[in-house]
This record gives C-alpha cells, structure tokens and sequence, in this order.
C-alpha cells in the first residue's frame, strides 16, 4: 500500500493506483481526457501534468501513466505544471472547431470545461485548421470528426471493452481519424456508450438532435426497464419529452455504461398515441367518471358471472409499488385470479429463480466481471440482457473461460427473431453437451448465466453442488419482485386462470393480455401508459405514468431494489401541441394531456372506493426496508428474508 | 461667524435656483417630442440576419442561460441542409428588465438591442414577442459577421473551405 503526498494532504492507495487516481480517492480532480475509469490510460492527451516535487521521480510527470509509489510528494497546482496544462489545452484547441454553439455537447462538454479552466479563451495561432470528413454511423449516432482532440477513448471503449470491429482508428500523424472502413450503421450493441466517452463532441446522440442543452435537461437518477438487470441510467427530458438516456455508474449493476436497447428505445414515452386521458369504451371522461364506471363494471361481472370470472392482471414491468397493492385489489373485488404474470413460462422460471437464488448464490454484474469460469446455459445475452454480455468479455479480457452449454440438439437458445446471436458474441466460448463437463472445481470464482428453460433443476444442482454463483436472466425490470408477490399471494399466471376458470373479465394492470384472450372477455380494464393492443381493446383505459414520471422500485435479476425517481411532469409534449411553429399563448392551469398517474396511487384510489378505510401504506411488512432507499448508490440487495428463503 | 456664513449659503443656493429658472429648459414634451437615444441605448431586441441573409439565431439557449428573468424560451431545429435554427423563439417582454446580457452571450451576433424604447402596450399579451415579431432583415451592428464561415464545420460551404481551414485530410494516405 504505497503512501504518498498530494498537494500536502496524505493518501495511502492499493498497489497500482495511478497518481490520478490517488489524487482523485482524496477529492482532487486532475484535469484528464483520455484516462478512464472503465478504460484505463493511454497517455495520449497529456493534460493530466502534475510536478513530481520529491521521491523516486521528479519533475513534471503525466499522473495518469505514473503508478503511485511510496515517497511520492506530488503537485498538482505548482506554476509549471499548470503552465504544462494551459498549453497543452491551448495545443488541443488549435484545430478544435469554432462550433459550440451548434454542437450538442455544449454544456456537458469536458473540452468546454477544461478549456475554461485552463484560461484559454483567445486564439493566438494564427495557422489553418485540419478538417475531416464525416460518416453516417446509423439512426442513432452522429459524427463530427472536425472536433475530435485525439484521446483515443472512443476506439479503445468499442474494440477493447466492447469487442466491436467495425470502427477504429486510420490516419497517421495530424490525420488521426475514428471511424468506420466506409459508411454505415455501427454494429455494436453497445455503440451509443460513444456518446457519454467521448469527451467532446465528436460522437453526439442523433435521437435528441438540436433539442436542448444541458442545464435545461429535467434529469433524476432512473433505473432502465428494458430489460431484468436494472442498469443506472439518468434519462433527460424538456419540454415534456423525454429526449435522451445518460448512463449513470453503478458499480455492482452496469459499471458506467449502458447498451443501445436501453438508450435508444424509449420513444413510446412521447408517442403522440400514447393513452393520456381516461376512457370508457373509446369516449374521454374525467378521472371520476371512469373510476365510477370500472367499479361498476366490476360489481355487474360480479353478479353476472360471479367475482371469479374476475382476474387481477400485474406483470413483470410494474414498478414494486404498484405490484404490492393488486392484492388489495384482489381481496376487495373477490377476483377469482391474481396474476403477476401473464405467460405461464414466464411465471414459472420467476418463481423458481427467486426460490432459489439466495443472496449469497446470487452473482452481481461486478462477481460476472470478476469470475474466472463462466458457464452460459440457455441464455440469449445480447438479446435479454446484453449488458451481462458486457460483463462477462470484461472476465474473459482478463482470462476467464467462457463455456456454453448446448441443448440436446446441439444448438443454443435462439432468440424471438429465430436468430442464433451466440456468434454476435463479443467473446470467444468453448461449446460443452452438458454442465457436468465444465471443471468448476478448478475455479475459484465460477459463474453460472442461466436464461430460463427446462434445464433449471439441473443449473440449480450443480450450482449447488459446485459452489458457483448464478446469474439468472428473468422478462423484465421487476420479475423478480413480482414472483416474490405471486409467491406470497399465492398468485398464478393468467395463461393458468384462463385454463383453469371462465375468466371472463380483466383488470390489466400495465400487463399485455394475449390478443386471442380479448375477444372473449366481457369487460377489459385497463391501467397503462403504453398504446398496446390490450389499451386498443379496452372498455376502461386509466392512464398511468411511465417510469421516468414517477418515482418507484424495481427489483432486478440478482435481487437488487432500486429506486428510481420523477424525471419529468407527464403531459403532451410542447412539441407535438401546436404544429403552427411555437407553443400556445393561453395560459392554463392543467398540463395538456397531463392527467396520467402512477398505477398505485390509482390502484389505491380503487381499493378505496370498494370500501377500505385502512390507510394504505405502500412496502408494509416486511418491504419496510424500501421505504427510504437512496436513488443514488448501489441499491438494496435483499436479504435472505425478504427472498422467502428459509 | 454662523451668521454670515448662513447668510451666504442662503444667497448661493437661491442664485443657483433662479440661474436654473431663467437657462434653457431639459424636459422634453414627449410624446409630441422625443429623444434620440444613442446607438447602444437598451431597449426593443432584434433577431438579425447574416449578410447573406440566413437567421443568424442557431438557438443555442445561451441567451435563455444568461438572461437573469428567464423571459427567453425557444426550441432548437436541424435544417435539411444541417443548420440549425429556432423552430420558435419567444421574448416575454413584459419580464424583459433590457439588461443586455443576452446581446453579450450570443455568440453568433444573432440577438440584439435597439434604441426602440416604445414598446409599452395595454393588452400584456402583445408583449410576449414570438420569432416573426422579433426577427429582422438585416445585419444590425456586426455588418460583415457570418458565424457559419467561421465555425469550421461545413453547412454554408463545404467541408474544409471555410476561412481558417485546409481542406479535409486524406485517412488513408501513409505520408508523414
């Protein structure tokens, strides 16, 4: 543990630390544009100088390259090393282009910044500047090559972290140019992380193009719900709409990045056909009538069909809040079925993951990263879960053997589209019949990645027996969550209570009912945000808020609650208002479209209604632990206890 | 002593007062009369055009930063040859305090102040002034200023033939 002496305040860190991170671990920031976090140094910008004032090396040194060693006396404010700094900034401006106000990154550019604090505001040199030509890299990414200031982060994050091969670094010299061999869409899953790296505005994001500026963004820590791992993001919105998603570091969840699934589909958030106002059989009412009305119906299925032709509809996107009341819905209505889920499978691998994956067992994206063996069985990463896919190449760059475990037939899961993804892969696998084949016993930190099939008993006997961690890819944000419920409410899926009984109406609570079901139903209600075809369907829509509009909790894959906070006011956005150029000139008091609320605080406005005088206190028993959970850290990992596991 | 000079504090006071009564009047009988404030007075803000005649405006929202009211609001846009300009922009003037700090930030010349003072109106409404009221056809100050030629990224010419660059590098040449 070398100890050294930064700007006279002590620092002890591990061995192999650099300066600039010592420096960093006691609050002192060290200007730097090519090291990163996730991706290491490169040396190649040269404005992390600091001086060197007394140990085995002297002088000015770049605090990035240098390794942190005992006696070190270091400084980072001493007059040559700031000299060194402003120059090297200055150096980097020469052919910087004269754009920020047409770029995007303007405002949460590090350029900008360490441009300002280096004091360099007028240009003396006097010579041209180099110019470059730009590509087409897809729907999503736009590219600027005139700005880039060589640090080479885009190119090491895409080929060394992420494994991507079609873009990289040409030219030599002055000519350095990122890019791709010829236009075209990047072909990376995890190609919009160039846009939060690259640390000015070379790469910016093309869905939120011209649209704002950063300290106008409405921003809060979120959670993505695209898929069952809960990675951190911090989604951005103006004006009502959510414009783009920002990776946001966790550690133990996504590290510091986020793959093209979660960042790049979130336009059904601003859908203009998006349900905003509560309906009944097509027609727009107030929120009174329509709550009326559901009661109604409920209480005519009641004495028509009687109250077990009634299902209660949850599913595994519904944030933790809601998903802990249907109960009340449940038992105040008499419904014949609770279902948390809607597909039977689905159901099934949730209950069985969250049976047995206890908190010990249960293997965090950062025990993935770190695993020396990992074992992949039936399990379509890129597609359920491709930031795990991240995960494990970060084990295999440091050598850890991946195997995957073919099925009977000698082929790997497929997934919706028929595609075998396994050779999209960004790491290389050793293709075995059967787990039994896998040498956990040589390794001292194995991984099971197991994605939901028959082979579940068989996954969860030798992770027993080996001793290996599980990580288990479930259907979406809140799986986890809503099968500990199912489980304690003795919940089944809706595919089982059609089945077993003549469901002939349902409450869908943000659930997607099977199309060949609707038809056949008396009464569909339904509480959502999305314009799915149970919403089309419906004789009741209540229009709920999306995730960036509220605060709630997921409970992700490994167990882990994390809360997530209002982004944004639900409402139409300016945008789409008035398509005669600027927003309107009367002043209202109510929010165009604006109506929309959290699915539990309706859900608790029902139960109400039915007659419940309780006060309805949201993660009663043995929830109370994500009462007050931080948006910000690492989570909640749940105990033991609240898994139900003995 | 006190005597005296109070006596001629007094008469200094009153030659002053009557020197005034009988000089040349400063009130100005507006409105019959006004004044002509200089060319950097502060009041009624323009957006003004390039000398080629474009928008100048590529709605960066510094002004809206800068502006110590909050009475700029406006939406950025992408032209289909890559320009960026306010799909609308609106001056509360009715918060406007004429400060001028949006005129200081506008990096592209885009926004500024004029001498027009007579701006007041009865109905509040017709003080909220959208980009059609505000926009004007012509350079204002800064006559020869055109911020595309200067930006150094293409839209008004090609890439690389702007006025301070050479023209784009060749990746693929191995030439030191």
């Amino acid at each position: 543990m070398p100890k050294l002496i930064i700007d006279n305040i002590p620092v002890e860190v591990t061995q192999g630390k650099t300066v600039l991170e010592a420096a960093k671990s006691v609050g002192i920031t060290i200007p730097h544009f090519c090291w990163h976090p996730a991706l290491g140094k490169a040396g190649a910008c040269r404005v992390c100088a600091v001086k060197m004032v007394d140990g085995p090396v002297k002088g000015i040194q770049m605090s990035c390259m240098l390794e942190a060693q005992d006696g070190m006396v270091v400084s980072t404010t001493d007059a040559e090393a700031m000299a060194m700094r402003k120059q090297v900034i200055e150096w980097l401006m020469i052919n910087h282009p004269h754009d920020c106000p047409v770029c995007d990154e303007g405002g949460e550019c590090q350029l900008q910044d360490y441009t300002i604090a280096g004091g360099h505001g007028l240009r003396r040199y006097t010579g041209k500047k180099r110019t470059h030509v730009n590509q087409y890299l897809g729907p999503h990414i736009e590219h600027e090559m005139n700005r880039c200031i060589q640090c080479y982060r885009c190119v090491r994050f895409y080929q060394e972290f992420a494994g991507g091969t079609d873009f990289g670094v040409m030219g030599s010299a002055g000519r350095i140019y990122y890019g791709r061999v010829a236009d075209g869409p990047l072909e990376s899953p995890f190609a919009g992380n160039l846009v939060d790296i690259c640390p000015t505005g070379v790469f910016t994001d093309k869905t939120a193009r011209f649209r704002a500026r950063y300290w106008d963004y409405d921003m809060a820590p979120s959670v993505c719900p695209h898929c069952s791992l809960g990675c951190n993001t911090v989604p951005a919105a103006r004006y009502r709409e959510l414009l783009k998603v920002i990776a946001r570091q966790n550690d133990a969840v996504n590290g510091w990045f986020l793959c093209d699934k979660g960042r790049f589909t979130n336009s059904a958030v601003n859908a203009p056909e998006r349900p905003r106002v509560p309906l009944i059989d097509g027609r727009q009412v107030a929120w009174e009538e329509a709550l009326a009305a559901l009661l109604l119906r409920i209480r005519e299925i009641g004495t028509e069909y009687g109250a077990e032709s009634l299902a209660i509809v949850g599913s595994s996107g519904l944030s933790m809040e809601a998903a802990s009341l249907l109960h009340l819905l449940h038992e105040k209505t008499g419904a014949g079925s609770l279902c948390y889920f809607v597909d039977a499978g689905e159901a099934q691998q949730s209950a069985t993951v969250t049976a047995c994956l206890n908190e010990q067992a249960s293997a965090s994206m950062a025990d993935i990263q770190a695993a020396d063996l990992i074992a992949l069985v039936e399990c379509d990463l890129l597609q359920d879960g491709p930031m795990m896919a991240l995960a494990v190449r970060q084990a295999w760059r440091r050598g850890a053997k991946i195997s995957l475990v073919e099925d009977a037939a000698g082929t790997v899961a497929q997934n919706d589209n028929g595609l075998n993804s396994t050779d999209k892969l960004p790491f290389e696998v050793e293709r075995v019949a059967s787990l039994i084949d896998i040498p956990f016993a040589d390794a001292a930190h194995p991984v099971i990645i197991f994605g939901g099939g028959d082979k579940m008993s068989e996954v969860m006997a030798e992770a027993g027996k080996t001793g290996a961690k599980l990580a288990c890819l479930l259907g979406g944000p809140n799986s986890f969550g809503a099968a500990l419920l199912a489980k304690e409410y003795g919940a089944i899926s809706l595919a089982e209570a059609v089945a077993d009984k003549k469901v002939r109406a349902v409450v869908s609570v943000e659930a997607d009912i099977p199309p060949e079901l609707l038809p056949k139903l008396v009464v569909v209600a339904t509480l959502d945000w999305r314009n799915t075809e149970t919403v089309k369907a419906a004789h009741i829509v209540l229009p709920t808020t999306a995730w960036v509009e509220m605060d709630g909790t997921y409970i992700n894959n490994e167990g882990r609650a994390q809360r997530f906070k209002k982004v944004m006011q639900p409402g139409l956005p300016i945008k789409g208002l008035n398509p005669s150029l600027h927003p309107p000139r009367e002043h209202t008091p109510l929010v165009p479209g604006g109506q929309s609320r959290p699915a539990w605080e309706i859900l608790v406005d029902i139960v109400h209604r039915l007659g419940s005088e309780e006060d309805i206190q949201l993660f009663a028993g043995q929830w109370q632990r994500l009462r007050d959970l931080d948006a910000t850290g690492n989570g909640l990992l749940l105990t033991d206890i609240e898994r139900g596991i003995k | 002593m006190s005597v005296i000079n109070d006596t001629k504090a007094i008469l200094v006071g009153m030659w002053t007062t009557w020197k005034h009564i009988f000089g040349p009047s400063v009130t100005v009988q507006y409105p019959e009369e006004k004044r002509i404030p200089s060319p950097r007075y502060r009041a009624r803000i323009v957006l003004t055009r390039d000398p080629d005649g474009g928008e100048r405006c590529v709605a960066c929202y510094l002004c809206s930063a800068a502006c110590p009211v909050d009475c700029i609001s406006m939406q950025s846009a992408e032209q289909e040859n890559g320009r960026r300009y306010a799909l609308w922009f609106r001056i509360n003037f009715s918060r406007c305090i004429f400060c001028g700090l949006c005129a200081e930030a506008c990096p592209t010349m885009a926004i500024q102040m004029t001498p027009d003072y007579e701006i007041c109106n009865r109905d509040i409404m017709n003080l909220l002034y959208e980009k059609e009221d505000l926009l004007i056809d012509g350079c204002g100050k800064a006559p020869d200023y055109n911020f595309y030629h200067h930006a150094g990224i293409g839209v008004t010419q090609p890439r690389g033939a702007g006025d301070e660059e050479r023209p784009p590098v060749d990746v693929r040449s191995l030439l030191p």
